[in-house]
């Protein structure tokens, strides 16, 4: 079987997907009294968190931009990143029955969960721009490279997915060091702070990893009214689109053997 | 050809599982060692045609292979030696109800269940009423269904899964569980699949309705066919044998 033939396989299970997805959101909060508002309220009270720490106590210079939007338009992407990531790593299994006993194209499940997550992501973006409003922001013509910013975080979240979902199906430890790693990943990518705080000396290294260009970029066209620096976006691009493409294959290869250890 | 009516087919099949789960230590340190120890065959060089229409039953001792063959039929594993070729459409009444989700209500789960066994949207809609009124639960349709009693919850799973225009029927145990009314309602329902000429498989411990139900029997044990044929003789054998 070749992946095209997958691929197209899989868009006659999007019905599937469909439901799936909304299995993932109705599920979620269930049996819980705020139900859906804490999809936003989680990022907000982070929010206000980090707001604190970062502009009461550390002072972190953003120029005239306010602490606040600096950090939200960062950390509403960020977040996608890290919830996507983290419930698709364990998504698989929490699937178990399914897998075990009925065949479906296994990648469904940690497209669904992302899928699941981007809407997340959508409401958690409307917040972000009632934040841009109140604060006065005007809006740059940049704001249209959004698509194309998204197209590409949406690929690397994508492909993690599949790598990270699958190896945990084999090796449990994937789930426990996964907050860990979600963490430094945090830290060495300009969320909090501006990428200019970084010491010249390990811009190189930092530069290896593609979030800063997607974070960057966001900001950019966001906040200043400027293109993404290309030059490293498309660095960006072309890791996240290896990174979804090598995922992917990944996937298809180990999926043969879940059923048999998960 | 007369290879044209066959539905399954397995060519000198065998299946190795690996004994135990294995930690990443292990895993690294097998890398570096020639061939595991641990290797247990679950099927070993299986050969066998299933024609449209048939009603197979396999038999035989726990652990002797038999929901491996479903496995393989339904797909959800693949085998390690040996070809396995199924064609249509698969419903397995394995474990049913696989798919629910307990937070989820009646009706949202008959949604989710029946796309996950691969109807379309339309369909549902339109087998709605049916599945409901198969299922007999009236008000509850609107109740997470973790709140359902074990026998609404079979009855939903069933009803659903039954709903699904099957060309293979996959049946494990399914029959163990719940009530005699209800066990006679899916015997029913089985048998009127049968006259529509549905492939079943069916694995069961269940001598006597093996032996009423189906056309022909596998006995299975460790790993290979034992005998296969007549219902009558094939579970006579394993009596002998085993019991």
């Amino acid at each position: 079987m070749n992946s095209e033939k997958d691929l197209a396989k899989a868009w006659n299970y999007r019905e599937l997907l469909s439901e799936l997805v909304k299995r993932e959101i109705k599920s979620r909060y269930k049996q819980s009294i705020l139900g859906y508002a804490w999809v936003l309220l989680v990022p907000l009270v982070n929010l206000v968190v980090l707001t604190v720490v970062f502009s009461l106590f550390i002072r972190i210079p953003t120029g005239n931009i306010p602490y606040p939007i600096f950090l939200f338009t960062a950390l509403v992407p960020w977040t996608f990143t890290a919830n996507a990531i983290t419930f698709a790593t364990q998504g698989l299994v929490s699937n178990t029955s399914l897998i075990t006993k009925i065949y479906l194209p296994r990648e469904i499940f940690p497209i669904a969960t992302v899928f699941a997550k981007l809407v997340d992501y959508f409401l958690t973006s409307i917040i972000l721009l009632i934040f841009l409003i109140i604060y006065g922001v005007s809006f740059e013509i940049t704001m249209l490279y959004i698509p194309l910013i998204f197209f590409f975080h949406l690929l690397l979240v994508l492909g993690v997915s599949f790598i990270l979902s699958a190896i945990n199906v084999f090796f449990r430890d994937v789930e426990n060091v996964l907050s860990v790693f979600l963490t430094i990943w945090m830290y060495i990518t300009p969320v909090i702070y501006p990428p200019e705080l970084i010491p010249q000396k390990f811009v190189p290294i930092f530069n290896l990893n593609p979030m800063m260009p997607i974070i960057n970029a966001y900001r950019n066209t966001i906040l200043y009214g400027v293109p993404p620096s290309w030059q490293s976006f498309s660095y960006a691009a072309v890791f996240s689109t290896l990174i979804f493409i090598l995922g992917y294959k990944f996937f298809r290869n180990r999926s043969k053997y879940f059923a048999d250890v998960i | 050809m007369e290879e044209n009516n066959s539905v399954i087919q397995f060519k000198e099949v065998s299946k190795k599982y690996k004994k135990g789960s294995k930690l990443l230590k292990e895993a690294l340190l097998d890398m570096f060692r020639p061939s595991s120890t641990k290797d247990f065959w679950a099927l070993s060089n299986i050969n066998f045609e299933v024609r449209k229409g048939e009603s197979l039953g396999i038999i035989g001792p726990n652990g002797s292979g038999k929901s491996t063959i479903l496995k393989l039929i339904a797909g959800v594993t693949v085998p390690t030696e040996g070809e396995v070729k199924v064609r249509g459409r698969i419903a397995p009444l394995i474990e049913l109800g696989a798919g629910f989700h307990p937070e989820l209500t009646g009706r949202e789960n008959i949604y989710l269940n029946a796309t996950i066994l691969g109807v379309k949207r339309k369909e549902i809609d339109a087998k709605f009423k049916d599945i409901v009124n198969f299922a007999d639960l009236g008000e509850f349709i609107d109740t997470p269904i973790k709140h359902y009693s074990s026998g609404m919850y079979m009855r939903l799973a069933f009803a659903v899964a039954v709903q699904t225009d099957p060309d293979i029927l996959l049946v494990d145990e399914i029959l163990a569980v719940g009530d005699t009314k209800f066990q006679e309602r899916c015997f029913q329902k089985m048998k009127e699949f049968q006259d529509v000429g549905v492939t079943i498989v069916f694995v069961s411990h269940d001598m006597k309705a093996i032996q009423n139900f189906c056309t022909r029997v596998f006995y299975i044990n460790s790993a290979s066919i034992i005998k296969s044929g007549d219902p009558k003789e094939v579970v006579k054998k394993y009596a002998l044998e085993v019991l």
